[in-house]
């Protein structure tokens, strides 16, 4: 075989690795990194679809910061997203370690039932939850009746209890996900270790926190990033939770970043400009999240050194 | 408010009790909670089939009907009046399948390749494939539609399926499952044996990746399932509708049916629900594997 | 070596015929969208346009036997949607679409659409009705951009057994005269509620919004438009029903209020005359007899409410079957009544008025005797010409949510009127720059 060298030489070289990664990259490029190139020069536009392309430099990314409500959308993000992640992480990471103790029956049954509504159409859900949510005619409302409890209005009033909707529901679907996710990295920890600990006086709440939690970092830190994306991409339910409303209800209560950038453009308005600004700035957000992540959970990961090592 | 949270002050300091007191009192307060949470993870789905046999001003009554009511025959008559089921049906099943099988086979090559062999920019290229992960698709939505309906593709299940059938997701996956679970001594001994690199992908990977498979599988097929802002604007004749639109098609200015809608939903959610009840075991074993370290 | 080579083409074109499968197996459904024969037209919109275009189908194909019209319908949102952007992307918009009256702004200068008057339009000026007219016009005043179809004359719509339950009158006139100012809005708002059963509206937002229900939010100088005359007294009575529980405090077109609507646990609620259609066909069909319709309450203008318009996208390559449909439809006798008798669409038409008298001042059955339709017929003739914006949509949005907020933290009527106004401007900061940039390309801003 004769011998080539250089760039075409490498490629030939190692061809059926490049051929089995090449699809993702080709049609990333295509159908990803082309789009979103073109929708960065957008940003920098005023364009309603209908008329004139008006080339307006930096005012889009200017009055974005500007805005009011760009604020209050980042702040009920953040608030629903922090918020809804204590059950989805800590509750995930309990009953992970619950039904990894071999302390009940049934496993299968209660691990299966968790992840359920990962299965689910948003669009359904939130429609079966604003019922359930209902001032007038709602099942908790009329549970808290049976208490002598005053309805209350959960969905509208001075929309701050919107978000206490949004978050049961967020959480109600990614529970189980983590949980079966956590679950999975436990069994791969070998029970030697639960031993010793259990022999050395260790009660579960030392268990989970000195053992469990420090194993675990590599796997929280990516159901993390999972759900930080699925917080900042928060419509459909705050959506029909506020009957379409895009002010996001009572005093913006259930407005999320998604929910503004969809309302400027492409589904509740056409300022197709703006809203490439608004998606930059959320893209920009998700990065310094998930590296501020990486960072944080990188620094005393046993694991991670020991893969450097190995190279 | 006060009753309430008094109750559940009282439930949890009974259950600590009990659990401190016996052994078998800490079996009981934890099978307790367990149940608790699983009936709430499961009331939505009993609402959503109990409004399917409901008339619409049944679902609204004070107090709120909980048992299975009598509508049922009445809200399929309205809603095979309203939308054609099966055709939606049959066009998420098309979807759907040739999505996930397309990823599924994308995938598990390009999570391979960067899995066992050492080629130049390796690194690189994987870590622009793990950013790419953070990008939210609505950032090119409108420089996306003009590209699709450029190629014809609008009203065409070809833009749902060909664009994010090799997504980085997927690869991330398949990469771990093989970094954890493809001995590196089977593909010597088959490359001793005269296998070409595409006959050991074929014959001797692919078999071992069918747990990894499976969960990759079932993850993209739900996504797939249960996809709208695409679809939404792809396609816009209704024999071309997907489970979803045809779900938000049922939601009217004119009032929304919504025994005959919930029923459409109990259709489309069912066949999954069962197949992952099916499959669940199947799928569990594909995540812990992903996760275990040989 | 040579088994090895063979092998690896052959598996290589397994994965070829494997991504063509599923190619072919995708493509099967929308393999006659290149069958296309000249003569079909594509018209979309949302329902009940679709019923209203069938139910006058025959007649256009008696005119035109060789147009074939093929109807594509979905909701209202998902509708301007995707034609907003099918025109974006200058390709797969119908060669008809349906526009609703709060989107009309937004097009009425986009050069993505054909001029109307070129196709014959403005031949048609007399016979619309000028407000209508008024608002498909582009503001340097050079085009058409869109036929009206119907008006939404606003209508006050109330159950008549609950009214007569609790010992008040039934008749239009009289209710009208009951309720036509504040005190007697609220006397009868007190009768026929019962906090936690029954109900006067579904939210005490909606009299406040019926005083901007013509959509004239801004003026042409896009200053916010917010002082009316008796705002604040609508206002204040608005904040006493909500104080006394007689409003159910939900969306007006929510599920939730349309099942009370027709359960009669919430006993009025105003909209546009083609809400008619609503109750007859979907909200309340057992219904007839039950509901009364009058003016709006406590001396209101005449107001409208919606009402859409037909436009012909430029990408269009059978301009000349779609004007026909478009003109047959809206611009005939024939066409408009057929289609107001099926879907209670009323006519922006005037000619339809008087060709067919019995259809607007006959008694209607539904609504038990009363002529809702000759009380629609006098608020038309009567409502002003305004000026529309692209900011309007959002504004109205806010009416609803502001004066919950306003309501929720106790204000007065003033300090609502000002939270509105602050609301409105920051959540059309955008819109209206975009509204200063169409009236700067269209030559006819005066601003800085």
């Amino acid at each position: 075989m004769k011998k080539k060298t250089g760039f075409l030489g490498t490629l030939y070289k190692n061809r059926v690795a490049y051929a089995y990664i090449a699809p993702f990259f080709i049609l990333f490029g295509v159908f990803n990194l082309f789009p979103m190139l073109a929708g960065f020069a957008l940003s920098f536009f005023r364009w309603d679809g209908l008329s004139a392309m008006h080339f307006i430099k930096f005012d889009n990314y200017i009055n974005l910061f500007k805005d009011v409500l760009f604020w209050k959308a980042l702040k009920n993000t953040l608030l629903i997203g922090i918020i809804a992640h204590i059950p989805i992480l800590l509750g995930g990471l309990v009953l992970a370690y619950i039904l990894n103790s071999k302390l009940v029956k049934g496993q299968n049954i209660f691990k299966t039932i968790y992840f359920m509504p990962m299965v689910t159409s948003s669009v359904a859900i939130s429609i079966i939850f604003m019922n359930l949510f209902g001032y007038n005619y709602g099942l908790i409302n009329y549970f808290l009746s049976l208490f002598g409890e005053a309805p209350v209005n959960w969905l509208g009033g001075d929309g701050s209890l919107i978000k206490v909707a949004v978050i049961v529901m967020f959480a109600w679907k990614w529970i189980g996900w983590n949980m079966v996710i956590y679950l999975a990295g436990m069994q791969g920890i070998s029970n030697d270790i639960y031993e010793a600990a259990e022999i050395d006086g260790a009660n579960h709440v030392q268990i989970v926190f000195r053992i469990l939690i420090p194993l675990l970092k590599p796997i929280i830190l990516f159901t993390l990033i999972q759900s930080t994306i699925g917080m900042f991409n928060l419509f459909t339910e705050p959506f029909i939770l506020t009957n379409s409303n895009w002010s996001g209800g009572t005093n913006n209560g259930g407005l999320t970043l998604m929910m503004y950038l969809l309302n400027k453009a492409p589904q509740g308005g056409n300022a197709y400009g703006y809203a490439s600004a608004v998606a930059y700035v959320i893209t920009v957000m998700i990065v310094v999240i998930s590296i501020v992540l990486n960072k944080v959970t990188a620094e005393k990961d046993p694991a991670n050194t020991k893969k450097r090592g190995r190279k | 408010m006060k009753t309430l949270l008094l109750l559940l002050a009282v439930t949890a300091v009974v259950l600590i009790v009990i659990s401190v007191l016996h052994p078998i009192g800490k079996k009981i307060s934890l099978y307790l909670i367990l149940i608790a949470i699983a009936l709430i993870m499961l009331l939505p789905f009993y609402m959503m089939f109990v409004m399917s046999t409901l008339k619409t001003n049944e679902i609204y009554s004070f107090p709120p009907i909980v048992t299975f009511g009598s509508n049922l025959i009445e809200n399929f008559k309205n809603m095979t009046a309203a939308v054609n089921l099966p055709r939606a049906f049959l066009n998420s099943c098309i979807v759907t399948f040739s999505y996930t099988i397309l990823v599924l086979f994308f995938c598990s090559m390009g999570g391979y390749a960067f899995s066992v062999y050492d080629f130049p920019g390796k690194n690189m290229l994987f870590t622009i494939l793990l950013g790419t992960m953070m990008i939210p698709a609505t950032a090119g939505m409108i420089p996306w539609f003009i590209m699709m309906s450029k190629f014809g593709w609008v009203n065409d299940f070809k833009a749902l399926i060909i664009p994010g059938c090799a997504n980085a997701f997927g690869i991330f996956w398949m990469r771990q499952y093989c970094q954890n679970n493809v001995p590196k001594a089977l593909m010597e001994a088959a490359r001793i044996d005269g296998c070409s690199e595409w006959t050991i992908f074929f014959r001797v990977i692919a078999p071992i990746l069918k747990p990894a498979y499976a969960s990759l599988g079932i993850m993209n097929f739900v996504n797939q399932w249960n996809e709208f802002t695409q679809a939404l604007i792809i396609l816009r004749k209704e024999k071309m509708y997907t489970l979803p639109l045809l779900l938000r098609s049922m939601v009217s200015d004119r009032g929304t049916d919504y025994g005959a809608m919930m029923l459409a939903s109990t259709c489309a959610v069912l066949p999954l629900l069962i197949c992952f009840l099916c499959a669940s075991k199947f799928f569990m074993d594909g995540l812990t594997a992903g996760a275990v370290k040989e | 070596m040579k088994t090895r080579e063979l092998k690896r083409i052959l598996s290589g074109a397994l994965v070829l015929s494997m991504a063509a499968s599923m190619l072919t197996g995708a493509t099967i459904a929308s393999a006659e969208e290149d069958t296309s024969v000249s003569g079909t037209i594509e018209v979309g919109g949302w329902p009940s346009g679709d019923d209203g275009f069938e139910a006058a189908m025959e007649g256009f194909n008696e005119v035109y036997p060789n147009i074939e019209v093929e109807l594509v319908f979905t909701d209202t949102t998902a509708h301007h949607q995707s034609l907003q952007t099918a025109l974006a992307a200058n390709s797969g918009a119908p060669d008809v679409a349906m526009v609703e009256g709060a989107y009309i702004a937004q097009y009425k200068n986009s050069p993505a659409l054909t001029d109307l008057n070129e196709l014959g339009a403005a031949d048609l000026k007399d016979d619309f009705v000028e407000f209508k007219w008024n608002q498909a016009i582009s503001d340097d005043g050079s085009r058409l951009v869109a036929l009206p179809w119907d008006l939404g004359p606003t209508l006050y719509y109330y159950r008549t057994d609950v009214f007569e339950e609790v010992g008040l009158p039934t008749d239009p006139q009289e209710v009208a005269d009951l309720m036509s100012t504040w005190d007697g809005v609220l006397e009868v708002a007190e009768k026929v509620s019962i906090p936690g059963q029954r109900w006067f509206l579904p939210s005490a937002a909606y009299p406040y919004q019926w005083l901007f229900i013509n959509r004239d939010y801004y003026n042409e100088n896009l200053e916010l438009q917010l002082e009316r005359d008796g705002d604040l007294e609508c206002l204040e009575a608005c904040l006493k029903i909500r104080e006394n529980g007689w409003d159910m405090n939900v969306d007006m077109w929510s599920t939730e209020a349309y099942a009370a609507y027709a359960a009669g646990t919430c006993v009025t609620v105003a909209a546009g005359s083609w809400f008619s259609g609503f109750l007859k066909t979907d909200i309340d069909p057992d219904g007839a007899g039950h509901w009364g319709a009058t003016v709006l309450p406590a001396g209101m203008p005449s107001t409208n409410w919606g009402g859409s318009f037909l436009v012909i996208p430029e990408q269009s390559e059978n301009k000349e079957a779609a004007w026909a449909f478009v003109k047959y439809m809206l611009a005939t006798t024939e066409g408009q009544n057929t289609m107001f008798k099926a879907i209670d669409y009323f006519p922006a038409y005037k000619p339809a008025w008087d060709a067919a008298p019995e259809l607007y001042s006959d008694p209607d059955e539904y609504f038990g005797g009363q002529a809702p339709n000759s009380i629609a017929t006098e608020i038309a003739a009567d409502v002003p010409v305004v000026y529309n914006t692209i900011m309007d949509t959002t504004a109205e949005g806010y009416l609803y949510s502001s004066f919950n907020a306003g309501a929720e933290a106790g204000e007065t009527p003033e300090q609502i009127r000002e939270r509105l106004g602050n609301d409105i401007e920051n959540a059309c900061a955008e819109l209206k720059q975009q509204q200063i940039q169409n009236l700067k390309d269209a030559g006819v801003w005066n601003g800085d």
